[in-house]
């Protein structure tokens, strides 16, 4: 037995270094953050301030740039990424599907710094001019577009995030799109339904990977650190509207690392908002799991 | 009827568009990253140490590509090999309760957000060192390639036929000889593959460097235990400056890494279609 | 050492499965023995537990002893590496490694286990191996040509000369013609009837016509017992047992 035990011994070292990582990886997370925690408790996660030299902080206005960039870009980019999944399978020849994937996945490869920097100089000013001013001229009352609106701004963020983010979603909607079986699609024909129905009767067949696909869109876009760092506008207060500037988590922790070791607990707090990023994937994607879970039950 | 069909025609056409807003960015992308970085491109681009901040048409990104050749070199050996292995692990005791939790960690690997990583990498590496260092990107950059890797090494394994694994044994050789030699041959476009995105991934990723490597400007190479540059890291940091030279050389820098990228991409997509065959 | 292969009360599980029920079963030398028997009977299992190939399947569970050359592969000091270079086999699907070309394919076995010395020797060796198992003729203006490109009959041959080449002692064939056309087929049996000159071939095989014209001594085996076992023109003309001559007259699946 000398040469098979040898063998999973060996390969055996490799499993234990991917759990020593994550784990490694979540103790120095709580570790490192401690020391805010121990200062300012609950307070770092309901009270939105970021005042260095004061050493006082609290990153709510980061978890609600969070929230709000993320759900704008799960709400645009989901009946998007629909949209692409079913005409690629729907409205093309078979041959023409390869090349609208190859080109989704080839969204999916672009590293963010392009993404952020396209954002930056070329998207939000089109933005800005075209759908953010006139919005905030004509609908100005509501709430959400009462700010005057900058270039960089929540927004911005969340709009970019959403053509991040799309590829992602269609991919997992094509695939089940695809896996539905032959018969459901025929006898839906069968009874003189047009295409628009059909589709329409395949997609609610597939609600449950749609929900898989928000999930993971929404996780990504909470991840997600450069392409918004480059655009949210950066500004540490409580948002009123969507055209106001902002902070993510992940772009919190990106713009102010540089000043971090400058001052005693500012490590601390980013590791913190770290940490609170973590468990907030992780709660939603245990949710995902759960929702999907049901969904799929229910059927 | 007709109300139908004409609705019919309207969704259709409406999916349509939405699909094609989809797309269109990947487009303008492009496009708008060639466009202005071309402007600045030349081979010296390529070699030069970068402009001062008000400064002349000199300059280029020498050592932030020389910076992002060496970051990607060692990490995709580093997370390159510890995939590759975890990878052949989890196809080879795939029934083994150790493969589930294996699967379990490598998933939270994946799903956590690489500024997350980056800080780890901060934390273990930098801290203790007193300075940002090479090594802790290649390390934060390993730990981002390490789940992809071992998943698509697990898929090209697995889909190796049971009669050749049969085969292979029946030669009489070690499972090391059978999994690293006649296998890993058998399977190489995927495991080629696999290597590939990783290595696209090491090239393109910004936020674990952030915290890693500092970012030098002011020479190629100094160690691994000193900082290092890198593309990504200096379009990010060039971008957000207040000057407007800097603007130019980081279309320049997001030009050459996108080249960089694109080339992975259609080398890995020429594999793919053969291992299909 | 009078057998080539002397299997002792041997038990095979696959999970819960009881799937070869207290074998035995003396295999003499230099003959061509078949293991015949109807579909799920246990036979490709007990042609797997003389190589020691049935322990890939992570649900197999082996009990008994397994004498190959006076030593008992399952023993605790015998690497089943060993094991299978004592018994070489050839698969029901020929499956040459399809990536390789002819020459590669034969060449791997030596070069891995460090048989030959120089490429001479390796090349002296590949046309050896080839000749011996009826292909040499056919293939050796196109050595360098991908195995997959061969006839199916031309690939189980390949197959043949690639475990030859190893110059084991036992040769194990799973119903080796079962997916080759009646022409390839009885080239391959031709062969076998050769090979015992010098090896002993077990053959494990679904039609109980083959086993009567290729083999010298038979085992029925079914549900996972050895039902009889003897001199196949004793068993074929009065068999000892009720279903072995249902079997053999052909009304078994």
């Amino acid at each position: 037995m000398r040469s098979e035990r040898k063998f999973f011994m060996f390969l055996l070292v490799f499993p234990i270094i991917s759990f020593i990582i994550v784990a490694g990886i979540i103790f120095s997370l709580i570790y490192t953050s401690f020391p805010i925690f121990l200062k300012e408790g609950l307070r770092f996660i309901v009270t939105a301030v970021w005042n260095p030299p004061k050493e006082d902080y609290g990153i709510l206005h980061a978890i609600v740039g969070t929230l709000i960039t993320s759900g704008l870009a799960v709400g645009i980019a989901t009946p998007l990424a629909i949209s692409l999944a079913v005409f690629s399978i729907e409205l093309v020849p078979t041959k023409l599907r390869d090349v609208i994937n190859s080109l989704s996945d080839l969204m999916a490869s672009l590293p963010t710094v392009i993404y952020g920097l396209w954002g930056l100089y070329v998207f939000a000013p089109l933005l800005h001019q075209y759908v953010m001013l006139p919005l905030h001229e004509y609908l100005g009352f509501i709430p959400l577009f009462s700010t005057k609106p900058s270039p960089t701004n929540l927004f911005t963020a969340g709009t970019l995030l959403a053509i991040m983010v799309i590829p992602f979603s269609s991919s997992v909607i094509r695939e089940a799109y695809e896996a539905v079986p032959q018969g459901l699609k025929e006898a839906a024909y069968s009874i003189g339904m047009t295409q628009w129905e059909v589709i329409k009767v395949m997609t609610g067949y597939i609600k449950s990977a749609i929900f898989a696909g928000v999930i993971l869109a929404l996780g990504r876009a909470m991840g997600e650190t450069i392409a918004v760092a480059m655009v949210v506008g950066n500004t540490p207060t409580l948002p009123k509207s969507l055209f106001d500037m902002g902070y993510t988590v992940s772009s919190l922790i990106a713009n102010q690392f540089p000043n971090a070791e400058s001052y005693d607990y500012m490590v601390a707090a980013l590791f913190g908002g770290a940490f609170l990023l973590f468990l907030i994937g992780l709660a939603i994607n245990i949710l995902g799991l759960r929702l999907v879970r049901k969904v799929v039950t229910q059927r | 009827m007709i109300a139908r069909k004409v609705k019919n025609k309207i969704m259709i056409g409406l999916i349509g568009l939405l699909a094609i807003v989809s797309a269109a960015p990947l487009f303008a992308i492009i496009a708008s990253i060639y466009v202005n970085g071309a402007r600045i491109i030349s081979p010296r681009f390529l070699v030069d140490f970068p402009p001062p901040p008000l400064g002349g048409s000199d300059g280029g990104i020498g050592p932030a590509l020389v910076g992002t050749l060496i970051l990607m070199a060692l990490s995709i050996l580093i997370g390159g090999g510890l995939g590759l292995f975890t990878g052949i692990f989890l196809s080879e005791y795939g029934h083994h309760i150790l493969s589930h939790y294996t699967r379990l960690s490598l998933q939270i690997m994946v799903e956590f957000p690489t500024v997350i990583i980056g800080l780890f990498a901060y934390a273990v590496l930098v801290l203790p060192l007193r300075s940002f260092n090479a090594f802790a990107g290649a390390f934060a950059l390993a730990i981002v390639i390490i789940p992809y890797v071992a998943l698509q090494v697990r898929e090209a394994y697995a889909s190796i036929p049971y009669s050749l694994k049969e085969a292979a044994y029946s030669l009489g050789v070690s499972p090391f000889v059978v999994n690293l030699r006649i296998l890993l041959s058998v399977a190489r476009r995927g495991v080629a593959t696999a290597l590939l995105v990783g290595l696209a991934r090491a090239a393109g990723e910004t936020a674990p460097l952030l915290f890693t490597i500092l970012g030098t400007t002011l020479s190629y190479f100094e160690g691994l235990d000193k900082p290092i540059g890198a593309v990504p890291l200096l379009i990010y940091n060039f971008a957000l400056s207040p000057y407007e030279r800097w603007h130019e050389v980081a279309w320049g820098a997001a030009a050459v890494l996108l080249t960089i990228i694109l080339a992975l991409f259609i080398v890995t997509r020429s594999l793919v279609k053969e291992v299909k065959l | 050492m009078r057998w080539a292969v002397d299997v002792r009360n041997l038990n095979v599980w696959y999970g819960l499965k009881h799937v070869l029920k207290n074998v035995s079963l003396r295999i003499p030398r230099n003959m061509v023995f078949a293991i015949m028997g109807p579909s799920g009977c246990g036979k490709s299992t007990l042609l797997r537990a003389m190589n020691r190939l049935l322990e890939l399947n992570p649900l197999a569970k082996v009990e008994g002893e397994v004498w190959i050359n006076g030593v008992n592969i399952y023993s605790d000091e015998v690497d089943p590496m060993d094991a299978r270079r004592l018994a070489g086999m050839v698969f029901q699907v020929p499956n040459p490694f399809p990536h390789l070309s002819i020459y590669e394919n034969v060449a791997l076995g030596p070069k891995l286990n460090g048989i030959v010395r120089s490429k001479k020797e390796l090349d002296e060796l590949v046309e050896w191996a080839l000749r011996k198992a009826y292909l040499w003729d056919e293939v050796k203006d196109e050595l360098k040509k991908p195995a997959a490109r061969l006839s199916g009959g031309q690939q189980q041959r390949l197959c043949i000369a690639r475990t030859l080449a190893l110059k084991p002692k036992i040769i194990l064939m799973d119903e080796p013609t079962a997916n080759l056309d009646p022409v390839a087929a009885s080239k391959i049996e031709e062969l076998m009837l050769e090979l015992k000159e010098d090896y002993t071939v077990v053959i494990v095989t679904h039609n109980p016509q083959q086993a009567a014209r290729v083999s010298d001594y038979v085992a029925f085996l079914y549900m996972g017992e050895v039902i009889e076992v003897g001199e196949t023109s004793n068993v074929f003309t009065t068999p000892k047992h009720e279903l072995t001559e249902k079997y053999v007259v052909g009304k078994m699946g």
